[in-house]
């Protein structure tokens, strides 16, 4: 389409005068967005279907915890349109699918540990027949005792891993010798990623016994390697191609694998291609979603607010395996202080596993769990002490220099800035007065506002998957394809990661162009996860382009005796070349980019190029739970100011300020939109998202119509958002900062806005209990319990 | 065989499953691919299409429905548009490229949707300026899990600014009109059958009671916002469907000094004009209810026929006393609508019966009607708890009250003891206030996913009180704006 080759129309005579376009720190619009607005983007779904396909369900476990007594599939074989029926006794190779340490099974085998969990698939010809085969399978089941709860899990010790403990100084002295203590709990509920695009995975069977796997995931290398070994083949075997998602945050890191699993042995067994597309109930039943957490604390506090000590537990709910909760649950541990500086504290982590689907990965990956238990006890000190909240905030937090409790040094920390300018920005103190001016006047509705900061650690926990590779090539007009192991699921990856190359070589962005995600071009690759992408992906693609620029830059010497190469405006410049030339410039001679490198090309130069990055500086001792595990931390902080009804719990957000740090900015325009949608779904996790489960550990919160994002009338009423543009002291790519995971907390900011003005009921001298998310129920309960108790 | 027009085409299907909806129409047989499955629910809207009708002067009238739980056989004589029919070569249509230049679209996968709907509005504004509240209700069933709606929000207001939509685009043009709807169907051949399966379109309330007495267990489709749930969530299928979509008669509003009946077949956008005039606090009701997209296919008629313990127009059908008109081959018949509902989704509809039309008394004088929803979520959401209230005074006492909730009990009910109270007793607050303390007199409602059973007495005895107030303090109720 000529949209897209309109620079490339341009003579090189024109590009030579202007300034390149899309350049790193431009606002470049996503490099899907024509094909995202007319349709024509293409999803695993809307793939051409080939003759043959089987359409893929489940048949799922009913009971929590139950073995299998019998299970008659006679039904499923014989409905309309069957054509394939696979169990765990059809696995050739392994049956764990578990991505870090084993437990997750592709299919029970005489046990199940959730409803759920997936017990054979069926395939048929169409998917509603698919669907309606699977209800008629006749299970037997023996039921076992079944732990449900995080608080019945930790009574038993019933955990997926060990428990994990980090120090800082002597915390019980701290607490016994503090003037002031307060101790409470906080339950944090879990959230569905509500992903638009289900699940989904469409496999090729191969002619070699491979399989060609499309599928919608953020980590193909996992899948690539998970399908090798269900199927006991060489990973080198199966291909998997990725190009864009229809959302993941987080929710497809592991979670995608299963049914790219399903489907390949189907196609394994059947020969023919095999589509899983996974119904949106049995996705919200299926797969594992943020992680509940049960959190107790106590610290310590002198009289105006500053923190002496600290005692934190938390707990999450793993579910019945332990898929990434080791690492999640060491998030929220390294983020239970967020901003502030406990000067002695033990924070204590459990895995608690119980018989429900199995928790996973979702877009701050405990970090806001850890956040919320710290924003709460800041709350509540506040209160405690009678000062607004934001004062005691200010006076808590890190200065450079202080350590933390898992032993990093706090350095280049800016947050007091940061909040001074936003609170300036917000007018919080003029309003903070506008908001007791009004609850003074009105009995039954109330306004709060909050203000809190997040501090997020960037680097994967998981030190080995803080690594990154790419390729680039060079074609002779001098387009430039780009690939790396980095995936896009909306989040602009694909346009920023291709502005740095654009930048690198100086050539207008749409000569870059970023094709699928595939395990044969770049290998080896880690989950487009922990906001690592750009950071990750977008070093690799540097590393490629320098080797390819001091090639190019040879080759100008060795072919036009140049002293020096330099790329501007679409051309190469070669200065001091030795011959005189068309295009000369004084002593530069000016080519354009396109016909250098097909020039390149004709005198034998290498134009593809892999590279490859790895974090440096980053280390964790667990044994002495120590260490510097966060190459940086990105920053930021939010205020929003609500109305409740005090008579139904119902409110209104009113408005939102954030001002963000994503260092210098690659895209301010793809940054911007992170951090608002971040806030978004944050709000939603702390508001009206409500995950709820029977007495018999079945999801009822199992679809939309139950389980409730917010939508466009959620939105604050007014809605600021800026970036705090301040280069990256450590050496990432152009100094920018990762803006995936860290803005989520900003929702933060809206369950305490939402406590504020619950406990102006009490004139501020009681605080409510608020656990997550603070539905109007909620809500009401918190005026309710300020009314009694003031 | 069903007849419609699609982008501008006719499509002529015959040989096809009468459970098929328009989506899977779209995504399996006619490979229009841009319009997404997001929960096959009609609850996110990444599967909003566009219908199109004539309005007054040769106008076209766009509006969006969740083609997830529409029945194909619901389209017999409509004419649809895609997200496919928007673009016209390179032309963008102002909505599509708005939001390519606000950054509307991040993971896209919502976006066409989001497209339809906003399309609906431009073309209803006539290219116009829409105005924040239009473009939030226009959005109100599209959900976006990326970008916090911001972008979107920027593009809708720019939208009107951009060049207009290539006059090559079938939704620019007059297709609508050129489309000629086919024969009608006789009614000794179902419309398409299938497998022993069949759906019948009549177009006269004469031919439905016929086809009534012939399939008594027929399951009437009126807008299926439910029963496209029982296709496309349980994967049931109905052996013999009589949409109603073509009974001009049952989509009538008809006015008496008394009166205003609604046929059953109006639907809640159709009729939020009219409760508008006469009821304004049910008109601001229907705006909460589902989405713009359910909104659009969803009956009031459908709504009380369902019976629902958590439709949220009966308890205020309810407290206004309204009747219901029944009607079969044998005649016709009102029932006081106290009545007619029995028991959980269980009414007074006999076998070959149909409800013909809700018949309202209008507000006297004297009479004010309150409504309250209440739900997790603002737009979208099923009701924890609703209520409709009518207060009837004479100046110094209350000599009427009819109150009545749903989510409270297994079916829509009145708190006949909070109403007792309320007899008779002085026209001010503090009867309200008293009255509130009798609702756990009349009600022991469940906990399930929306609420506590605590929540819903609490929520419900402060709703009396919030009646009292919407009376004699409105003021303290004046909600949100901007901080």
């Amino acid at each position: 389409m000529s949209t897209y080759m309109s620079s490339k129309m341009d003579a090189y005579d024109v590009r030579r005068k202007r300034p390149v376009k899309g350049k790193s720190g431009k606002s470049a619009t996503h490099d899907s967005a024509l094909q995202h607005v007319t349709g024509e983007a293409i999803y695993i779904d809307d793939m051409p279907v080939l003759p043959g396909t089987l359409h893929l369900a489940m048949g799922l476990s009913e009971k929590a915890h139950a073995k299998i007594k019998s299970m008659d599939l006679s039904a499923v074989k014989s409905a309309p349109g069957v054509r394939s029926v696979v169990t765990v006794d059809d696995v050739p190779g392994q049956v764990d699918i578990g991505p870090v340490f084993p437990g997750d099974v592709l299919f029970a085998d005489d046990l199940v540990q959730y409803v759920g969990q997936p017990l054979f698939a069926v395939g048929a010809d169409t998917f509603e027949q698919a669907k309606m085969a699977a209800k008629l399978a006749k299970v037997e089941y023996e039921e076992l005792p079944a732990v449900l709860t995080i608080q019945e899990a930790l009574k038993q010790a019933h955990f997926v891993r060990p428990t994990h403990e980090q120090n800082k100084g002597d915390y019980k002295a701290a607490l016994e010798n503090a003037p002031n203590t307060l101790s409470g709990d906080l339950y944090v509920k879990g959230q569905e990623h509500f992903y638009l695009e289900g699940q989904v995975s469409y496999v090729w069977p191969q002619e070699d016994g491979g399989m060609q796997v499309y599928t919608s995931s953020q980590h193909p290398t996992e899948v690539q390697k998970l399908i090798a070994e269900v199927l006991d083949l060489p990973i080198n075997h199966v291909q998997v191609q990725v190009r864009r998602m229809g959302g993941g945050f987080g929710g497809k890191e592991t979670q995608a694998a299963p049914f790219a699993c399903m489907a390949s042995l189907m196609a394994h067994m059947t020969g023919r291609p095999v589509k899983a597309r996974i119904a949106r109930q049995d996705d919200m039943v299926t797969t594992g979603k943020r992680h509940d957490f049960y959190n107790e604390f106590t610290v310590g506090y002198d009289d105006q607010g500053k923190l002496l000590g600290a005692d934190i537990m938390v707990a999450g709910m793993a579910g019945y395996s332990p898929d990434l909760t080791d690492a999640i649950v060491d998030r929220a541990m390294f983020h239970s202080d967020n901003a502030y500086n406990f000067p002695a504290a033990r924070v204590v982590g459990h895995r608690a596993k119980t018989h429900t689907v199995s928790n996973t990965a979702f877009r701050g990956f405990g970090g806001p769990q850890g956040v919320a238990i710290s924003e709460y006890i800041l709350d509540n000190v506040a209160r405690a002490v009678g000062r607004d909240p934001l004062d005691v905030r200010l006076e808590n937090l890190y200065k450079d220099g202080d350590v933390t409790h898992y032993g990093q040094t706090i350095e280049d920390y800016h947050m007091h800035e940061l909040i001074t300018q936003l609170a300036d920005d917000c007018e919080y103190r003029k309003r903070r007065e506008a908001i007791t001016a009004f609850n003074t006047a009105n009995k039954y509705k109330k306004r709060g506002m909050a203000l809190t900061p997040v501090k997020f650690g960037n680097s994967f926990t998981v030190s080995h998957l803080n690594q990154a590779g790419a390729l680039v090539n060079i074609y002779t007009d001098g387009s430039i394809h780009l690939n790396y192991g980095g995936t896009e699921m909306g989040q602009g990856l694909f346009t920023k990661v291709a502005q740095v190359v654009a930048n690198e070589f100086q050539v207008d962005l749409d000569m870059v162009k970023v094709s699928a995600t595939n395990t044969e071009k770049v290998p080896n690759t880690s989950p487009t996860a922990a906001s690592s992408g750009t950071d990750l992906n977008g070093k690799a693609a540097q590393n490629a382009c320098i080797k390819l620029k001091e090639r190019l830059d040879d080759f100008g010497k060795r072919h036009y005796g140049a002293t020096e190469v330099r790329f501007e405006n679409n051309h190469v410049v070669l200065v001091g070349a030795t011959q005189n030339h068309d295009g000369m410039e004084g002593d530069e001679l000016w080519i354009g980019f396109g016909p250098y490198v097909e020039q390149a090309y004709m005198g034998r130069t290498s134009l593809s190029a892999t590279g490859y990055y790895a974090t440096p500086k980053i280390y964790y001792d667990r044994a002495k739970a120590s260490g510097r595990p966060f190459f940086y931390y990105a920053t930021g902080a939010a205020c929003t100011e609500v109305e409740i009804d005090t008579l139904t719990g119902e409110y209104d957000m009113l408005r939102a300020d954030i001002l963000h740090d994503a260092g210098h900015s690659l895209n301010p325009a793809i940054d911007i939109g992170q951090i608002e949608g971040a806030y978004v779904q944050g709000m939603g996790w702390m508001t009206t998202e409500e995950l709820n489960w029977d007495d018999k550990g079945r999801v009822i919160s199992n679809g939309p119509a139950t389980y409730k994002i917010p939508t466009a009338a959620d939105m604050p009423n007014v809605f600021n958002t800026k970036l705090f543009n301040r280069k990256n002291a450590e050496e990432t790519i152009y100094n920018s900062k990762a803006v995936g995971e860290p803005p989520l907390m900003h929702g933060i900011s809206a369950w305490l806005a939402l406590r504020d003005a619950a406990a102006s009921v009490s004139d501020y001298k009681v605080n409510p209990p608020m656990n997550t998310p603070a539905t109007p129920e909620r809500v009401l309960d918190a005026v309710n319990y300020c009314k009694a108790n003031s | 065989m069903i007849q419609f027009s699609l982008n501008g085409q006719t499509v002529q299907v015959t040989d096809i499953d009468p459970n098929m909806t328009i989506l899977r129409y779209l995504r399996t047989v006619s490979m229009h691919s841009a319009t997404k499955e997001g929960c096959a629910g009609g609850d996110c809207g990444a599967c909003s299409i566009l219908v199109a009708e004539e309005a007054q002067q040769g106008q076209l009238r766009f509006q969006a429905i969740n083609a997830c739980i529409a029945l194909l056989g619901s389209l017999d004589g409509k004419t649809i548009f895609t997200v496919e029919a928007l673009k016209v070569g390179d032309h963008l249509h102002p909505v599509q490229q708005a939001m390519v230049d606000y950054h509307g679209a991040q993971c896209g996968f919502c976006t066409p949707g989001i497209v339809a709907s906003l399309a609906a509005l431009y073309h209803n504004k006539g290219g116009a300026q829409a105005t924040d509240e239009e473009i939030h209700e226009a959005l109100s069933g599209n959900l976006c899990r990326c970008t916090g709606y911001r972008p979107i929000i920027d593009a809708a207001k720019a939208m009107n600014a951009y060049p207009a939509p290539s006059q090559d685009s079938p939704a620019s043009s007059t297709g609508v009109v050129q489309f000629d709807p086919c024969a009608p169907n006789s009614l000794e051949q179902a419309a398409v059958s299938q497998a022993g399966k069949h759906l019948f379109i009549p177009e006269t309330e004469g031919q439905l009671s016929q086809l009534l007495k012939d399939y008594p267990d027929a399951t009437l489709w009126a807008g299926g916002t439910d029963l496209g749930l029982e296709l496309t969530q349980q994967f049931k299928r109905f052996d013999v469907i009589i949409s109603l979509h073509k009974l001009a008669s049952l989509t009538k509003v008809t006015e008496t000094d008394d009166d205003i009946s609604f046929g059953a077949m109006v639907t809640y956008s159709d009729a939020e004009a009219h409760l508008a005039k006469q009821f304004p606090a049910f008109a601001q009701l229907i705006q909460r209810i589902a989405a713009r997209q359910i909104r659009n296919l969803g009956t009031l008629g459908g709504n009380v026929a369902n019976a629902s313990p958590i439709g949220d127009t009966p308890p205020v059908f309810l407290a206004l006393n309204a009747r219901v008109e029944l009607a079969s081959i044998n005649g016709k018949r009102e029932v006081a609508l106290d009545d007619f509902f029995k028991g959980y989704k269980v009414t007074d509809l006999q076998k070959g019966e149909y409800l013909r039309q809700i018949i309202v008394p209008k507000l006297t004088a004297q009479q004010s009607l309150h409504v309250f929803k209440v739900s997790k979520r603002k737009e979208d959401d099923i009701s924890a708890v609703l209520a409709g209230v009518r207060i009837e005074h004479d100046g110094s006492n209350i000599t009427d009250a009819r109150i009545a909730f749903g989510g409270m009990a297994a079916t829509p009910l009145r708190a006949v003891n909070t109403e007792k109270d309320l007899m008779g007793k002085p026209f001010e607050l503090s009867s309200f206030e008293h009255a509130a303390e009798h609702i756990q007199n009349d009600y022991s409602p469940m906990k399930d996913v929306r609420a506590t059973a605590e929540y819903r007495l609490n929520v419900a005895s402060n709703l009396i009180i919030k009646t009292g107030l919407e009376i004699f303090e409105p003021e303290s109720l004046t909600q949100g704006g901007h901080a």
